[in-house]
């Protein structure tokens, strides 16, 4: 016992001392990467921690910013909003300016408003939930697209292309799956398609039976599911399994190979709205055999705009000739960077600018083809 | 001596390590792709194993040398360690004065202390305020509640919902959250009361994820998944003198975010610094600790308080001598569950965002594990049991991805170390002296 | 009026196929709390450990070279429910023995942090990604109308009734007849007495624990092989709506625990056909409420009596 106690008060005057040691670098500038390490969702926060750990490694080989050397901190938040907020604190406390993060939608909305007041430049690689930039913050910027903007994207390709008799709209009664789906709902319907049923499942569900015999006996012929692809895996599976024949249609949560390894052949012909896959864009090819080399797949959903998050922190500070966060987010309004995801210029909301989806076909060997 | 019996024991346990950590840590199942494949874990892994089954191994064979020498370390014994005047009206002044000072530090703190920690002992004082409230219910009248959180939601989602529609303030919502949440407490209470033990337990956990479900579900109303956000942080009360007397609101943002508010440091002009914001909530905060202490302390020692613990102790004898085993339960439950209105009213200005997924199963499960850790009925041991629970997964942040598994380890560990909790409570008694 | 009655046979066997894996998890909820009166929380997660093995398992066979599908799938089956009795076992010893007892809420919060422990040991060991494997056993058979609605049974769905009801039967030969039956239902009785006429109480605990465990891994093969999935973080529901089963039955009652999980299978795929898929929590609880309003003790529990 007395061994233990020993050890932790050594950790705990580490900390203490690590603390107060915080400015005493000059020569590096912190970045804090906030997201998931732990809880269910930590394989998303993997995708953004080697993203931006790969960002903040080819940066400071290629000589750092304005001769300074980046370092990227973790801090755990397990998608849970009361500890987002205690990590924001922290953050403020630590003396870091930059956050990439966070990574769920309902962590980075309490989170930003600590850093709007601290005046910390917070950019989410992740956050797809149009609240984040609707309040005016200045310190807020993200690098992906947003749900109210891909939810038209497919919903018009339904409605013009597919145009299905019955429609299903599912959801997984979560933030990004139901903002996806309500967004999807309003457009069909404005163009005139009969939505036969609009309802939510709970994620973590392992079985759909009910509503996929229900979605048969309503001649369901084309489904839209909003949410994850852990929950889509199955309902495809089951439904090849109970007959049900109709096409499926998702959001760039459930673009992922391993849909294909839970659905097996069922995730064949899947279609899904989806950022171009920058992983396979042959400018981005030396940075992907530099992930490959590390043994990390640099095709998740998040790796790349974490990548480019770091990178226009990076170049912000380049700019400005310095770390002070006002000029920088103003030079963020007024510049065009260019990142692994594309030529970037953020509105005066912080969202990008343009942020295209594209429908891909998904295939049953985890591939997939460009519809458009 | 070593006898054989022993060995053939240790065997036992060191092959149970081997066939426990083989199949899930000696290999990985890998899907890439569309068919599964089997990884061998490396060396490091393997040899790992392999040296805790031996550890395992020893340990069991050579337990009793093990445990005599454990014991010649003294176990800490919190509850000697404080002085005890034997004598009550003694008694109750130490405990006076160990208050005040408490009180005194928990207020003087901050000032010294780091943003990040005062916002960290902000959250400990809700566990406080919760495992308080709940130490009613459980601890004193021995009822086991596993949908605790029912009612911190009921009390966060009263004060954002008001706020949100009516634009009412923190001050105005804090007593009706405490209400509504006890309003639920004694209509739910009322049913299910005569239901007995882990019938109790299992109910109340329905009706805790049924209203986690409702919340989520009523999309137009609570925002369902979205949950409510720009919940506006609670302001100190001011008297304004210019351009005419008034009390007016002191909000500790830059800008005043509701009208005829006052930023802080423009009434005092000073300088804008963020951690007075977290400086005032831990202050706040403190205040309803004290307060949810003092109060209950009087409930234990009125009547109701007293038919709370002879309830928990011996059921038919209570019922024998003609107290009125229903609305004890009630009682018990609706306060209770107004505390954890309070603690969530609170909850949602801290965050200043809320949603169904902070008011899962789990965090009932951690409430409760701070009442049994803090022994049951003692206020103090509550106090220590939610630093503990609170302080230790941050303290464990060093080992990032490890830190939950080994918060369950913490948590299987103190149990076994002090199951009677930290501060086993103290039953008023009364003694007999001669004289 | 043909296709209305398809539809709801379709959805009364899809409940009762979600209610058969829910008693075999509950039974180990139910014979545990029958015998020394906790609530082992951590059982969900023997569950969740017995569908990773038994993926391992199949898996490594698959590797070796062995495709003969019911070997493999026995071979799996108990290598799953050796590793898992097991864990049973090992976590009984260590997280609830020392704390035997006591108040009974100490082990409670003991299985609490249990479960948090087991959940996060297998994601930090096998990831905290979905595995999956294919579909193993196809095949399935539809009836009705070729142009209307058709019912279809998998035959997955046929294994795991007929599996459920031989795990069932098994066990009730095994409590009624074996001398360690025996012994559990005298334990279950009067621990105190059992211990002062010479059964070994310590071994009948370890024992159930033993069952309950190599039943969750039943289970967890059978669904394994039915959603082909598994994360961490799947014993965690199951485990709290088998939990639920074993209390609408009257927990402490193998019969009803298997009623039980039954009934809450049928009422959550009826909630999702004719309700809305986003209630059949709220009205799975909603029942148990109300059940327990009427039956205090649950469908088939005994009424408590109270001793003087």
């Amino acid at each position: 016992m007395k061994k233990f106690s020993k050890k932790l008060l050594t950790i705990s005057t580490s900390l203490a001392i690590a603390g107060t040691v915080s400015f005493a670098h000059a020569d590096t500038i912190k970045i804090a990467l906030a997201g998931p390490v732990t809880g269910a969702v930590a394989q998303y926060g993997d995708m953004q921690m080697i993203g931006a750990q790969m960002a903040i490694e080819k940066i400071n080989a290629a000589g750092g910013v304005n001769g300074d050397t980046l370092e990227g901190i973790i801090y755990d938040d397990a998608c849970d909003p009361k500890q987002a907020v205690a990590v924001a604190n922290k953050i403020v406390n630590d003396g870091v300016k930059f956050v990439v993060g966070h990574l769920c939608s309902s962590s980075t909305q309490p989170a930003s408003d600590i850093y709007e007041d601290e005046g910390i430049l917070m950019v989410t690689a992740a956050s797809t939930s149009p609240d984040i930039t609707t309040r005016g913050y200045k310190m807020v910027f993200r690098t992906i697209g947003l749900d109210s903007h891909q939810g038209p994207t497919a919903g018009n390709y339904i409605a013009d292309t597919i145009k299905p008799k019955n429609l299903a709209i599912i959801h997984d009664k979560q933030q990004y799956g139901e903002g996806i789906a309500s967004a999807v709902k309003k457009t069909v319907e404005s163009k005139g398609i009969n939505v036969v049923m609009y309802e939510g499942v709970t994620a973590g569900d392992k079985d759909f039976s009910s509503l996929i015999a229900k979605m048969k006996k309503e001649n369901v012929d084309f489904i839209y599911y909003g949410g994850y692809h852990p929950e889509l895996g199955l309902i495809l599976r089951q439904s090849a399994e109970q007959g049900l024949a109709a096409k499926f249609m998702g959001p760039e949560g459930v673009g992922n190979k391993d849909i294909s390894t839970i659905a097996g052949a069922a995730s064949e012909g899947l279609m899904v709205t989806l950022p171009p896959s920058f992983d396979l864009n042959p400018e981005n090819k030396s940075l992907v055999d530099s992930f490959k080399a590390k043994n990390q797949d640099p095709s998740g959903a998040f790796v790349m705009t974490a990548y480019s998050a770091v990178q226009v922190i990076a170049d912000g500070i380049k700019l400005t000739k310095g770390t002070d966060t006002n000029a920088i987010q103003q030079a963020l309004r007024s510049n065009s960077f260019s990142t692994p995801t594309g030529s970037l210029e953020f509105d005066e909301k912080g969202d990008l600018k343009s942020f295209d989806f594209v429908i891909y076909e998904w295939h049953s060997d985890g591939t997939k083809t460009a519809l458009k | 001596m070593i006898s054989q019996e022993k060995i053939i024991h240790g065997l036992i346990a060191a092959i149970a390590t081997l066939v426990l950590a083989f199949p899930l840590l000696g290999v990985k199942l890998v899907t890439d792709g569309i068919s599964p494949h089997l990884e061998n874990a490396d060396t490091n892994t393997i040899v790992s194993i392999l040296v805790a089954s031996l550890a395992v191994f020893f340990v069991q064979v050579f337990k009793d040398h093990l445990s005599s020498a454990f014991s010649a370390i003294p176990r800490p014994d919190l509850l000697s360690k404080i002085p005890r005047p034997t004598t009550t009206s003694g008694r109750d002044k130490a405990e006076k004065i160990a208050t005040m000072l408490l009180i005194a530090f928990a207020l003087a703190w901050p000032f010294a202390a780091s943003r990040g920690s005062v916002d960290l002992a902000t959250l400990v004082l809700i566990y406080v305020m919760l495992g308080l409230g709940l130490n009613i219910v459980v601890g004193l009248a021995g009822l086991l509640d596993l949908g605790y959180v029912a009612f911190y939601a009921v009390g966060a989602y009263s004060y954002a919902l008001l706020s949100d529609y009516y634009g009412l303030s923190f001050w105005v919502c804090l007593p009706i959250a405490g209400l509504l949440a006890a309003a639920f407490g004694f209509l739910l209470g009322f049913p299910v009361l005569r239901l007995r033990g882990d019938y109790l337990a299992i109910v109340t956990l329905g009706f805790g994820e049924i209203i986690r479900i409702m919340i989520n579900n009523l999309t137009s109303l609570t925002g369902g998944p979205n949950g409510i956000g720009n919940i506006p942080k609670p302001t100190l009360p001011a008297i304004q003198t210019e351009p005419d007397l008034a009390l007016v609101g002191l909000e500790f943002g830059k800008r005043a975010k509701t009208e005829g508010n006052i930023p802080f440091h423009e009434y005092f002009g000073i300088a804008y610094d963020g951690s007075y914001k977290v400086i005032f909530l831990y202050l706040l905060a403190v205040l309803l600790v004290v307060f949810t202490i003092y109060v209950i302390r009087r409930l234990v020692r009125m009547p109701v308080g007293r038919a709370w613990e002879a309830l928990r102790e011996d059921e038919i004898a209570c019922r024998s001598l003609g107290l009125n085993r229903t609305a004890i339960k009630l009682s018990a439950f609706t306060m209770g569950a107004s505390f954890a209105g309070f603690a969530g009213a609170f909850f949602a200005a801290r965050q200043g965002f809320i949603s169904p997924e902070s008011f899962t199963f789990i965090e009932s499960a951690i409430i409760l594990a701070i009442v049994v850790l803090g022994g049951m009925g003692s206020q103090f041991g509550i106090i220590l049991a939610a630093i503990a629970m609170t302080v230790l997964p941050e303290i464990a942040r060093e080992f990032q991805e490890y830190r939950m598994l080994l918060f369950g380890v913490m948590m299987v560990f103190m149990m076994i170390w002090r199951p009677q909790g930290l501060l086993p409570a103290k039953r008023p008694q009364l003694e007999m002296t001669h004289d | 009026m043909v296709e209305a009655s398809l539809y709801f046979i379709q959805q009364l066997l899809n409940g009762l196929t979600i209610g058969s894996t829910y008693a075999l998890i509950a039974i180990g909820y139910t014979m545990v709390y029958g015998i020394i009166g906790m609530i082992n929380f951590a059982h969900g997660e023997i569950y969740m450990i017995g569908m990773y093995v038994s993926f391992v398992a199949i898996t490594g066979l698959m590797m070796a070279g062995i495709t003969f599908l019911p070997v493999v799938l026995l071979l799996a089956l108990a290598f799953s429910m050796f590793v898992s009795s097991t864990y049973g076992w090992a976590v009984e010893r260590v997280a609830y023995r020392p704390l035997r007892g006591g108040n009974r809420l100490i082990p409670l919060i003991s299985a609490i942090g249990m479960s948090i422990f087991l959940q996060n040991y297998v994601r930090l060991a096998q990831g905290s990604r979905d595995v999956a494997i294919p579909s193993l056993i196809e095949g399935n058979w539809s009836f009705g109308p070729a142009d209307g609605f058709q019912a279809t049974v998998s035959l997955m769905q046929v294994i795991i009734w007929i599996s459920t009801v031989i795990s069932m039967f098994a066990l009730t030969q095994f409590i009624a007849r074996s001398k360690t039956g025996k012994a559990c239902r005298a334990v279950a009785e009067d621990l105190k007495m059992a211990n002062l006429l010479g059964i070994d109480t310590n071994r009948v605990i370890s024992v159930t624990f033993i069952i309950g465990a190599a039943l969750a891994a039943v289970a967890g093969l059978l669904l394994g092989l039915y959603y082909g999935v598994a994360n961490p973080f799947v014993g965690f529901i199951a485990g709290l709506k088998a939990f639920t089963a074993a209390v609408l039955g009257g927990i402490g009652s193998i019969p009803g625990a298997m009623l039980g999980g039954l009934l809450l299978g049928v009422t959550e795929s009826m909630t999702g056909a004719y309700f809305s898929t986003e209630y059949k929590d709220v009205v799975s609880f909603g029942l148990l409420v109300l059940i327990l309003l009427f039956r205090p003790t649950g469908l088939l529990g005994k009424p408590e009596v109270e001793k003087i």
